[in-house]
């Protein structure tokens, strides 16, 4: 008899490293968790697939222009004593009116956070960790878990998320004000992993708003997963600000499921990290829904910016948007990868995908893939990529009305990248939102 | 002395367009410049206001105690010289009212003035739109986005009337306007002249200058000024054309 085998895949040695080391943070927390718990097994699986597949390398075709690198260098620690500076972290919540939630390097704050006593019924709310202490608790956060693990940050994220949040409304809640999720960063090499599962009922509707910051030494590895999932007639608007120091890691992986004539509407704002990637996976199976995605970049000296979404059309009467812009100055890297999706029964299908980028300096690079994938014959698709400069008789123009080169560049700059909150139909949020991308970008424009 | 150009020559990349113009502006005078197409009439706007291609290789332009040619294209704006565009330019996502807030307040910072909060400007930006037929709505609205052809020349003339500035460069701002909007920027021209302000309007046709009345027409040909009169000769010429006047010159 002979035992057929796959060839063992070849790793050099940074990844080979840095797959031992967490490996060994897995069997850490699986230890802690206790032989004989449910998540056991699932973190176990997806620590095989991890060491049989590792981390992507640029042979990858969707690794290629975000290479791993500098972040298989750093061993993020997963033990450490944070620094709680209630006044730090009060200063950097987003000035905006809502239920704030905090989390501090990976872990939910219960003392930083609002008190939700005052939340209508039928809004269930519990940390991940709450959720993990029940014996089949991790199965809400795992819906999509083969789709998760695709990717090397979505096996780590299943083989060693410790916390993360489950947001659930009932049928036709409403809240009047937006959940406002900050996670602050207060250690330096630090990995922050939590998963989210946010469920909307029939007809509910959320906003919410979260925020990737740091404060003190924070600089760590943020890997986060969400699923979406919003029934029939659900509306959800989301909005995701990283503003990470420059050193940061940020890999955000989101599923989201539509329901028939679900609205869902989110914007990315991309500012920080040395190496980023924001990613959605969009499934509109239902008729006459309506997504739109949006994102906003920045990236200089040598940030890697990544911001990818696939969006799947099954059925008819769908219309989805998508805006995405990214500015890139010095030898910054941008890229972006979409896909939309049709699907054969998907006729009347209307699917929009643009892409803007603008270079500051003829040393940045930006690599765009938009795609489509049409089965169907009739629908109404368009996808576009554009790159160039700041035009010259903008920036004439401006001048010739007293305004300095410098003054021109930041003004058409910032419109540049402000046209995509121009979907934020909250104003109080638009407002935040505009200030502080004016006042995160300008310093750096001349 | 308000505005003297002497012996300009200017080139854009290799080819010379402007070879030799001399012109002095008093204060309060309206001069036309007229020419055929090529003739460096627009060239003459430009290096004017500053643009960087145009590179000027002879010449001085002294306006007021400046040497002009020593200042950048804002610094120039800051101390009084606008341009009014043949082709306004769009700036997608930034309103008119930002636009022309900053620059309101960035003349009145090089002129020592305190700066003007939203709440006045809007009151004065208002009250200029009024008079020259346009919606309030064009406050918000991004830079000439989207405007028709009538709509950018008038924001031009807004713009001036907000700026107040000192030396008025209109570059065939008459192009493209039909007759009620060549009707509304000449009458918002005219509103601004004063013994103080001074233009130039550069044109092909004599209709806006029907509306302006120059004191002064020059024949721009071949980078030169080649004949200069009242505004008498903007109507010969729209009698005769520039021809017989490009014969004579090249005759001598």
């Amino acid at each position: 008899m002979t035992t057929l085998s796959k060839p063992m895949k070849k790793f050099s040695p940074l990844a080979q490293a840095a797959m031992d080391y967490y490996q060994s943070q897995a069997k850490q927390l699986m230890q802690a968790e206790g032989e004989g718990h449910a998540v056991t097994a699932f973190r176990q699986a997806a620590l095989n697939r991890f060491l049989e597949q590792g981390f992507p390398t640029r042979k990858d075709e969707d690794w290629q222009f975000t290479p791993l690198s500098n972040f298989l260098k750093t061993h993020y620690a997963f033990n450490g004593v944070s620094r709680i500076d209630e006044a730090a972290i009060a200063a950097v919540k987003p000035k905006v009116d809502g239920w704030h939630l905090v989390f501090v390097d990976g872990y939910f704050s219960e003392i930083l956070s609002d008190d939700l006593a005052g939340m209508p019924s039928g809004v269930s709310l519990e940390s991940g960790k709450d959720a993990l202490d029940f014996e089949q608790g991790f199965r809400v956060f795992a819906d999509h878990e083969t789709d998760i693990e695709q990717d090397a940050f979505g096996m780590l994220n299943a083989m060693l998320f410790d916390d993360g949040l489950f947001i659930e409304l009932a049928a036709h809640v409403r809240l009047a004000k937006p959940i406002v999720v900050s996670y602050v960063q207060t250690l330096a090499s630090h990995a922050n992993t939590t998963r989210c599962k946010i469920k909307l009922g029939r007809g509910a509707q959320l906003q919410l708003i979260e925020q990737y910051v740091a404060i003190d030494a924070g600089c760590g590895f943020e890997n986060s997963v969400c699923e979406i999932d919003l029934a029939e007639q659900a509306k959800m608007s989301q909005v995701i600000w990283q503003n990470l120091p420059e050193q940061g890691m940020f890999f955000n992986n989101q599923f989201i499921d539509l329901a028939e004539q679900a609205q869902f509407n989110t914007h990315y704002i991309g500012l920080g990290s040395a190496i980023s990637r924001h990613q959605n996976h969009v499934q509109m199976a239902g008729e006459r829904i309506e997504s739109e995605q949006n994102s906003i970049c920045f990236a200089r000296n040598q940030q890697i910016m990544d911001t990818r979404t696939y969006t799947g059309h099954s059925v008819e009467w769908g219309a989805s948007r998508q805006l995405h812009k990214l500015v890139l100055a010095d030898q910054a890297i941008g890229v972006f990868n979409g896909m939309i999706k049709v699907d054969q029964k998907a006729q009347k299908t209307d699917g929009m995908m643009d892409n803007k980028n603008l270079l500051l300096s003829n040393k940045a690079q930006m690599n765009a893939k938009p795609q489509l994938e049409i089965y169907a014959d009739d629908v109404k698709c368009s996808h576009g990529s554009a790159s160039g400069q700041i035009s010259a008789d903008q920036i004439f123009y401006l001048q010739a009305r007293g305004l300095t080169k410098q003054q021109a560049r930041q003004l058409v700059t910032l419109a540049f990248l402000m046209e995509p909150l121009e979907s934020v139909a909250d104003h109080a949020v638009r407002d935040w939102l505009q200030q502080a991308l004016s006042a995160a970008v300008t310093p750096y424009l001349n | 002395m308000f505005l003297n150009i002497e012996n300009l020559h200017a080139q854009v990349e290799d080819k010379t367009i402007l070879k030799g113009i001399n012109l002095r502006v008093n204060p309060g005078e309206v001069h036309a410049i007229m020419g055929p197409n090529g003739s460096g009439k627009s060239t003459l706007s430009s290096v004017l206001a500053g643009r960087e291609d145009y590179e000027v290789n002879a010449g001085e332009i002294r306006f007021l105690d400046h040497d002009l040619l020593e200042m950048d294209a804002d610094e120039r704006a800051q101390q009084g010289v606008f341009l009014a565009f043949q082709y306004p330019v769009e700036i997608p996502g930034v309103s008119n009212k930002l636009f022309m807030h900053t620059a309101l307040n960035a003349k009145r910072a090089a002129e020592g003035l305190p700066a003007l909060d939203m709440f006045d400007f809007e009151q004065l930006a208002l009250e200029k739109m009024k008079r020259l037929e346009m919606s309030p709505i064009m406050l918000e609205r991004s830079v000439n986005v989207g405007f028709s052809g009538g709509e950018k020349k008038r924001n031009d003339i807004f713009q001036m009337a907000m700026l107040e500035p000192k030396l008025c460069i209109m570059d065939e701002t008459d192009s493209g306007l039909d007759i009620d909007a060549l009707r509304i920027v000449a009458n918002g021209v005219n509103a601004l002249r004063s013994n103080e302000r001074s233009f130039i309007v550069v044109t092909h046709y004599q209709r806006l200058l029907d509306h302006i009345k120059p004191d002064f027409v020059h024949v721009l040909y071949d980078g030169k000024i080649i004949k200069s009169g009242g505004f008498e000769l903007a109507q010969e010429l729209e009698e005769r054309g520039y021809d017989h006047l490009i014969q004579a010159y090249e005759k001598v």
